[in-house]
């Protein structure tokens, strides 16, 4: 296929937490606000005169000195993040917004706090509460929770405009973000699509780490293309996957995957789009705080959520995925050290594999994709699996 | 009686060679010359002179007889119990396991020990005997459709609401309880879930309780299922496991984990009361608060008293300390939480001879206390014996362990609505999840407690697959420093004993006493030794 | 009287000589820890070889 226009672009403002769109952000007088997890309403980031930016360690390579606070017996991930910080790679940040979703990110999150590695006056942290379960006490609980620690801060610290107008307007500007991503996302539902996983991964998180209102203009312009572009003449991976898990920001593990021959489908991953680019919907005589407050909580996917019915939506979603992009698979990762996705890991493989019929590969990766070699033996021998049971008529 | 002193006097005199303390503070030997090498068995009972052994051998046949009444009720579903179960095997191990917590006690400390766990051995076995009793995998009994299994860590009185049903902590005797008794037992369940793909880096206790569901070794009764998000994100996790297990209709209360807030604790309110119209939707009754307020007095009583001997504990003549503090403490609000009489009772009694003894300035251990530490430690502080090691070996004493500063709020014992409040704050608050969770705050009291209680020391046991606690590793190192306390990381994988034996865990102890502040041991038999093979 | 004092001092005795012959085994026992001598290397090694060979409902749920 042809290059897309702004995929070396978009892959450059990947390199570094603090990329070019950020600077502008920061210089046009808007309020960078960091965020680590999906508990942390996107769109509540973007209310006017602020942008999201959710927090990766592109090309962290060791994290020594988060090591020695957080030793080598924790995530990974959270660990990248500090060594960043510490490092001073979060310095554009105004504010971080926290949630004690697992107890190494809010430990990781406290030192932001403790240690100051942020170098702005500024900057603060809170760190929220989240829920457990999906029912109306854990809504409310929410919305206590959010009121607290992110509506109420960003008015007093920082002076935000947080009124129901201007939640009204960054829900629009956010819709129309989640639609462009969506349907740029639409095209993988096709036979041979006009996009690689690796492309959408990338598309993807620009559009989470950068200000919206200044990558939505490219977005909507490679959507365009896209809706042009030829696919390559016959479809040139042998299956299709999707990739299930934790934090991954790195597109380069999606590019590794489809090296060994599986195009990823869809993303059901943090960092990834679903959830994240679901519209939100205002109900009527709803306010739109208590709309996002219940969109976020409904489209929530966390390992950590208790009660059966969200356990059951978690699989059932990806099942759908899998239904809806025409997988063959499910690969299913979780980050070395974590608690929730470990053992997430083994139900949903085994709800996936005897339950639902769904073939699916699990593995457990560091952050920092070092050496690959396991990885793309496991990977290679699963896709072969699937190409197997492909040709044998799905038996 | 002048005479029965002088006799007992003179035999102790001819005696004393056998008693480990003299031969170890005259270099004939000591505790550890006692046993079978790497078993944890001992050759014979420690000698602690006339009086304290015949007490001692009194409190065996009385925890003997409270085994015998748990058989003797029904002995055919224990033996079958016995056979069904792994873990009711690992309960054989209760007396090496108490010989071993009490080593080196004598005079009131024993004593109070032994009162203490008196209590923990006669309601243990009872919980035992009624589980086995009306277990439906060995055939079930008369009240297996009123008990309620939960999580073992909610709070049992909450329980106490519901008149006609018995809240029975479900981990409590497959995991919680024996893990502390036999290190050998854990590791056969997480062989077991991890063969199931479960990283070996998860919470070895978490680790456990899968495994137990994985093996099917859970006792099968009731109706519904209490889980709960308490303490931790692994302990979570289990719940998932557990709940498609059992197959029971399942309600998990998800406590606050920010629990210094009026908003965690309002919402902690609300998780209660939906549990409350859970288990009366599940069993078709009403909670009755009467019955609530009559165990909360009970539960009342026990923290008061509990605050009285902490004052005590404060001061250098207390004879309370170590194991017998926090292993009973850990029980008594775990299994119990004021639904027994006994412990109350018990409590009362203890209290009394606290008293006395800082009335006439007692000084306990024969005033060998080097130290006063603030313990930091789960259940490995148990299976390896470490608080009565500590003070055996290098004469310290551990005032407070971590354990015994969960929940101890008074609830109202007269208005609902604040009861609830009470017992949300109470949960929020309970076993290893009061300072675990919820901030920095939580785990940075630590030295707050530490100076209360006048400890220059503190022992932080630092389990190796906690998150938690590794994330603030470092901070925790450098305020001690800053504060000039003395702070020992001792190294354990919790349940797990194959990742950091307890030999090892007694080495990070023993280093930082030899090396750095340069101190003889009181027994040198217990530097250094092998006990792997015990359990 | 004499019959019954007689008969009750028998009583005693025989109760006295039970309670020693009890109080020697059960110190005996106690003294050189015969019942967790027992448990160590009979009893539980039995119960082991039993647990390990039991055929258990091993699953995931």
């Amino acid at each position: 296929m042809k290059d897309l226009k702004h995929l070396i672009y978009f892959e450059n403002l990947l390199q570094d937490a603090q990329n070019e769109l950020v600077t502008k952000a920061v210089e046009d007088g808007k309020y960078a606000l960091g965020y680590n997890c999906f508990y942390i309403p996107e769109v509540l980031l973007n209310l006017p005169g602020c942008f999201s930016s959710r927090l990766r360690a592109p090309r962290c390579s060791s994290s020594e000195v988060a090591n020695y606070y957080m030793t080598t017996r924790n995530c990974p991930y959270v660990r990248s993040i500090l060594e960043r910080a510490i490092e001073g790679g979060y310095n554009y940040l105004n504010a971080l917004f926290g949630a004690e979703s697992c107890a190494a990110m809010e430990r990781m999150e406290e030192h932001f706090d403790l240690l100051h590695p942020v170098k702005n006056d500024k900057f603060f942290v809170t760190i929220m509460d989240p829920p457990m379960k999906g029912d109306k006490t854990n809504l409310n609980y929410y919305k206590v929770e959010l009121m607290k620690n992110l509506v109420n801060p960003l008015r007093d610290n920082l002076g935000v405009d947080v009124s129901d107008k201007a939640m009204r307007q960054a829900i629009e500007e956010h819709n129309e973000l989640c639609r462009v991503i969506t349907e740029i996302g639409n095209f993988r539902k096709l036979p041979n699509p006009p996009i690689t996983g690796y492309e959408f991964h990338v598309i993807q998180l620009v559009s989470e780490v950068c200000p919206h209102y200044l990558i939505l203009p490219y977005l909507k312009e490679t959507l365009e293309e896209l809706k042009t572009r030829e696919p390559e003449p016959e479809f040139p991976f042998r299956a299709k996957v999707v990739v299930v898990g934790s934090e991954i920001d790195d597109p380069e593990f999606t590019k590794l995957i489809e090296t060994c021959g599986a195009m990823v489908a869809a993303d059901r991953y943090c960092f990834g789009s679903f959830p994240g680019r679901e519209q939100i919907e205002i109900r009527e005589g709803e306010s739109a705080f208590d709309a996002i407050c219940r969109h976020y909580l409904y489209w929530s996917q966390c390992a950590r959520f208790m009660d059966g019915e969200k356990i059951d939506q978690r699989h059932r979603e990806v099942e759908h995925l899998v239904k809806e992009f025409g997988a063959d698979g499910v690969i299913f990762e979780n980050m070395k050290f974590c608690e929730f996705w470990s053992y997430e890991k083994i139900l949903a493989s085994h709800i996936f594999i005897n339950e639902l019929n769904i073939p699916c590969c699990t593995i457990e990766k560091e952050y920092a994709l070092g050496s690959v070699g396991q990885l793309r033996t496991r990977f290679q021998a699963f896709i072969e699996s699937l190409e197997i049971k492909n040709i044998q008529g799905g038996a | 009686m002048k005479i029965t002193d002088k006799l007992i006097a003179s035999i102790d005199k001819k005696l004393e060679r056998f008693d480990p303390i003299w031969q170890a503070e005259h270099g004939t030997g000591g505790q550890r010359s006692r046993y079978y090498d790497k078993t944890g068995v001992e050759k014979y009972r420690e000698w602690r002179g006339v009086k304290d052994t015949m007490y001692d051998y009194s409190q065996w046949l009385k925890n003997l007889g409270s085994m015998g009444l748990m058989v003797g009720r029904n002995p055919v579903r224990v033996v079958k119990g016995m056979w069904e179960y792994r873990w009711m095997g690992s309960y054989l191990g209760t007396f090496i396991f108490i010989n071993r917590l009490f080593e080196g006690y004598r005079g009131v400390e024993l004593r109070i020990a032994h009162m203490n766990m008196h209590q923990i051995v006669a309601s243990l076995t009872r919980l035992i005997g009624r589980v086995l009793a009306n277990d439906k995998r060995l055939g079930g009994g008369p009240i297996s459709d009123t008990m309620v299994p939960m999580d073992e860590v909610i709070p049992p009185l909450f329980m106490k609401g519901f008149k006609e049903l018995t809240g029975i902590p479900l981990q409590l005797l497959p995991e919680f309880i024996i893990c502390d008794i036999d290190q050998h037992l854990p590791p056969h369940y997480i062989d077991v879930s991890e063969s199931f793909g479960l990283a070996a880096d998860v919470c070895s206790r978490c680790s456990v309780e899968t495994g137990v569901a994985f093996d099917d070794a859970f006792p099968i009764f009731g109706k519904a299922f209490l889980t709960t998000n308490m303490p931790c994100n692994a302990s979570e996790c289990t719940s998932m496991f557990q709940r498609r297990r059992i197959n029971l209709p399942d309600m998990p209360m998800t406590f606050a984990m920010q629990h210094n807030t009026k908003e965690g604790n309002e919402f902690s309110v609300e998780v209660l009361k939906d549990a409350v119209n859970f288990v009366e939707e599940q069993y078709g009754v009403k909670y009755d608060w009467d019955n609530l307020f009559k165990y909360a007095k009970e539960l009342n009583e026990q923290n008061t008293i509990e605050m009285e001997k902490w004052e005590f504990f404060k001061t250098p003549y207390s004879p309370l300390s170590g194991i017998s503090e926090t292993l009973y403490k850990l029980y008594e609000w775990a299994a119990s939480n004021g639904t027994e009489h006994r412990f109350t009772k018990n409590d009362r009694k203890v209290i009394k001879i606290m008293r006395k003894c800082y009335d006439e300035k007692y000084k306990a251990f024969g005033g060998k206390t080097r130290h006063r530490a603030f313990m930091w430690g789960p259940s490995a502080v148990y299976y390896t014996d470490m608080p009565t090691w500590c003070q055996n070996c290098w004469g310290i004493t551990l005032v407070l362990n971590m354990d015994s500063t969960m929940g101890h709020n008074m609830i109202s014992t007269e208005d609902p609505d604040q009861a609830i409040k009470d017992l949300a704050r109470m949960s929020e608050k309970a076993v290893m999840r009061h300072h675990a969770v919820g901030g920095w705050e939580n785990v940075n009291a630590l030295w707050d407690w530490a100076k209360a209680f006048n400890c220059d020391m503190i022992l932080f046991n630092d389990n190796i697959a906690c998150k938690g606690m590794n994330g603030v590793h470092a901070v925790m190192e450098e305020q001690a420093r800053e504060l000039g306390l003395h702070f020992i990381f001792i190294e354990h994988d919790l349940e797990d004993y194959r990742a950091c034996p307890r030999r090892d865990m007694r080495k990070c102890v023993s280093n930082y006493m030899s090396i750095v502040l340069n101190e003889e041991p009181l027994d040198p038999t217990l530097v250094d030794f092998d006990d792997s093979e015990a359990y | 009287m004499k019959k019954g004092l007689k008969i009750t001092s028998k009583v005693l005795g025989k109760l006295l000589i039970a309670g020693l012959i009890g109080f020697i085994v059960t110190f005996t026992v106690y003294m050189f820890n015969l019942e967790n001598k027992l448990i160590y290397y009979v009893i539980r090694p039995f119960l082991n070889k039993h647990y390990d060979s039991q055929v258990r409902d091993k699953r995931i749920v």
